[in-house]
């Protein structure tokens, strides 16, 4: 049995016997080469779950949907390794309680699948270890040292051509599971914060402000990146600032369900380079 | 007699008009994303594109815009209206749903008042389009009631000669015919073949639609709540797309100085419907995707005659969940009845 007929019936299963109310999974999408997320509330809609090597996006974010874990039930859901080191953050920052999480996990590597052992998420310790080596993909390593070779005159210039191209759409923030903030800063209008336009100016406002946000908290599961509608490298910018995270303070966010979060804790070992 | 417009003649047209004060705009391929940006020769333009990321709309409606620029002292309130300036575009290289988009945005930015910015683009431009000879997945223009060859909005239309040389010229307004008669000698009038259209399939049956959504009892249905799970509330489809229209005016400076902005907003955000004492009456993905379409296929059409779709599939291609309104308009046509 394939991996995606065992998922389906397990998913099945899981529905059919009340553990969990709904998985998320992938379905078919609109074209042959896309998936699309697929809630199943019965043992036969499970049967409409695909699972292959184009089952990239992180489901992960819909976990924060207001209202669906209020009642206490549990939800299955699909995750790869970056799904679940995204879970890890979320727990660690106190937005979700682990025993509401049935995880059918999988790994893609060169286009095949593997069936990741455990469902709670107190079993995945093993992809825990590993996900600190995780590598990048190829092509975003290549671009992250493009930019480094970069003078900052340079650099400057690549993220204003970049940024003069958003329209403030939000689909980066919408499609990471690490922007929950039920009311994000750019939509607190009274006053308005940060202004609305979309002007270059504007644009840099609204990515640092992002950029800065998941400094130590993203996951690089590069759903930002591929909901970007006009293409903008998004994940480049977070990739640097997991840098400077793990630089300064050995922090590799994700790793573990009960790290203290980097920004909002402290410890006297800190460096304190920036303090004058 | 047709007319032919060989590509190698083009960069002279681009001169000409150029010389005669005309900015030229085109889809352009830059720093990973096409939009109709100014180009000065033929080959900065990225014709091939079956649709560019950006629409021709934003040209006329861009997402941000200064309106009055504001300065309060204790003596005096001083403002400045700001409006575009007067430059007169081509618009090269339209695709017919971009062009149709104009249109169909035409009555609403002059309904009750005249959108001056709107208008005075409108009024200077000359919009030259090119039939489709490709199609991808997501075009759905046949959809509704549009086709790769329709002249909606357009002031001329080209058709691509099947040699590749070059475009087959039927000038469709006064404004296009003037257009092109001032770069007349730089036209031929070979005999020449044009190229097949793209075949682009009906997707839904547009007029169920329509008879669903106008059915009262539809606005309640559990179908929005089903079908809008996935949505997660970006602003992508409206933003992209050559008929969403909406704008928000914001204040940006202090309470001294600053300018007044119309700004681009999105009837996908919890933000747009949200009222001052926190309650807002469309507090759900669901209730704002019914909204988008109930907008474009019910309420527009009942005050102005017409969808509010050129069928472009914008909608659907850059969604990050791959929804859209081809996906939720084939689930309308479909249920049972
Ligand atoms: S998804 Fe892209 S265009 Fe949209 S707000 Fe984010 S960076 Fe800007
Ligand atoms: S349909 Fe897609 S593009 Fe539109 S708001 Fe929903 S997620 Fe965003
Ligand atoms: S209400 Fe929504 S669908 Fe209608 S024009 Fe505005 S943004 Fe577009
Ligand atoms: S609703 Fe979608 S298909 Fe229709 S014009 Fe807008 S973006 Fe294009």
């Amino acid at each position: 049995m394939g991996i995606q007929e065992q998922y389906r019936s397990e998913a099945a299963s899981l529905l059919s016997s009340g553990e969990v109310k709904l998985v998320i999974g992938f379905g078919a999408g609109s074209t042959a080469d896309r998936r699309r997320p697929l809630f199943a509330r019965t043992g036969e809609e499970a049967n409409r779950f695909v699972l292959d090597a184009s089952c990239i996006a992180n489901l992960s974010t819909y976990l924060l949907t207001e209202g669906l874990l209020s009642d206490g039930k549990k939800v299955g859901i699909f995750l790869k390794p970056d799904g679940i080191r995204s879970i890890n953050i979320l727990i660690a920052e106190a937005q979700l309680k682990p025993d509401q999480v049935v995880i059918l996990g999988y790994a893609i590597e060169n286009g095949q699948l593997t069936a990741l052992e455990g469902r709670s998420v107190a079993d995945f310790n093993g992809v825990n270890e590993k996900i600190r080596s995780l590598a990048l993909p190829p092509a975003v390593q290549q671009d992250i040292e493009r930019l480094e070779a970069m003078s900052p005159v340079e650099r400057f210039q690549f993220w204003q051509d970049q940024f003069s191209k958003c329209i403030k759409c939000y689909a980066c923030r919408q499609a990471c599971p690490m922007c929950y903030c039920r009311r994000c800063i750019v939509d607190v209008n009274q006053p308005q914060w940060v202004n609305t336009s979309s002007h270059t100016l504007g644009n840099f406002e609204w990515n640092i402000v992002r950029a800065f946000h998941l400094a130590g908290r993203c996951a690089a599961c590069g759903a930002c990146d591929r909901a970007c509608p006009v293409n903008i490298p998004l994940r480049l910018i977070n990739a640097r600032m997991g840098r400077e995270v793990r630089e300064a303070f050995d922090y590799f966010a994700g790793e573990s369900t009960d790290q203290k979060p980097v920004l909002a804790s402290f410890s006297k070992d800190d460096p304190e380079t920036f303090i004058l | 007699m047709t007319r032919i417009l060989l590509k190698n003649k083009l960069d002279d047209c681009i001169v000409t008009w150029r010389n005669a004060g005309y900015s030229v705009l085109a889809p352009v391929k830059r720093n990973e994303m096409g939009s109709f940006s100014e180009v000065q020769k033929a080959s900065d333009m990225s014709l091939d594109l079956i649709l560019p990321e950006r629409t021709i709309k934003d040209r006329f409606f861009p997402q941000t815009e200064p309106m009055i620029r504001y300065k309060i002292s204790k003596q005096q309130i001083d403002t400045e209206t700001m409006t575009p300036p007067d430059t007169k575009s081509v618009c090269f290289g339209v695709r017919p749903c971009d062009a149709a988009g104009l249109e169909i945005d035409d009555p609403l930015f002059g309904w009750d008042y005249k959108d001056q910015y709107w208008f005075k683009r409108r009024n200077n431009s000359v919009i030259v389009t090119i039939t489709c000879t490709a199609s991808d997945d997501f075009c759905m223009c046949t959809s509704v009631k549009l086709s790769p060859e329709s002249t909606k909005g357009s002031d001329v239309m080209l058709r691509p000669l099947s040699n590749g040389n070059g475009w087959q010229v039927e000038t469709i307004t006064e404004r296009g015919k003037a257009l092109f008669d001032s770069v007349s000698v730089h036209l031929s009038d070979e005999k020449a073949e044009t190229a097949a259209l793209a075949q682009v399939p009906v997707r839904f049956n547009v007029e169920q639609v329509m008879e669903w959504l106008a059915n009262p009892t539809s606005f309640e249905s559990q179908f929005w709540k089903d079908i809008a799970l996935r949505c997660i509330g970006c602003g992508s489809c409206t933003f992209l797309c050559p008929t969403c229209h909406c704008f928000d005016i914001q204040d940006e400076g202090d309470t001294y100085n600053g300018i007044r902005r119309k700004n681009w907003d999105s009837c996908s955000f919890a933000n747009f419907t949200m009222h001052t004492s926190g309650h807002n009456p469309r507090n759900t993905q669901s209730t704002r995707w019914r909204q988008r379409i109930m907008h474009k296929f019910n309420y527009y059409r009942g005050k102005f005659g017409v969808n509010s779709c050129s069928g472009c599939g914008r909608c659907t291609r850059q969604c990050p969940v791959d929804m859209g309104i081809t996906e939720t308009l084939q689930a309308i046509s479909n249920l049972p009845r």
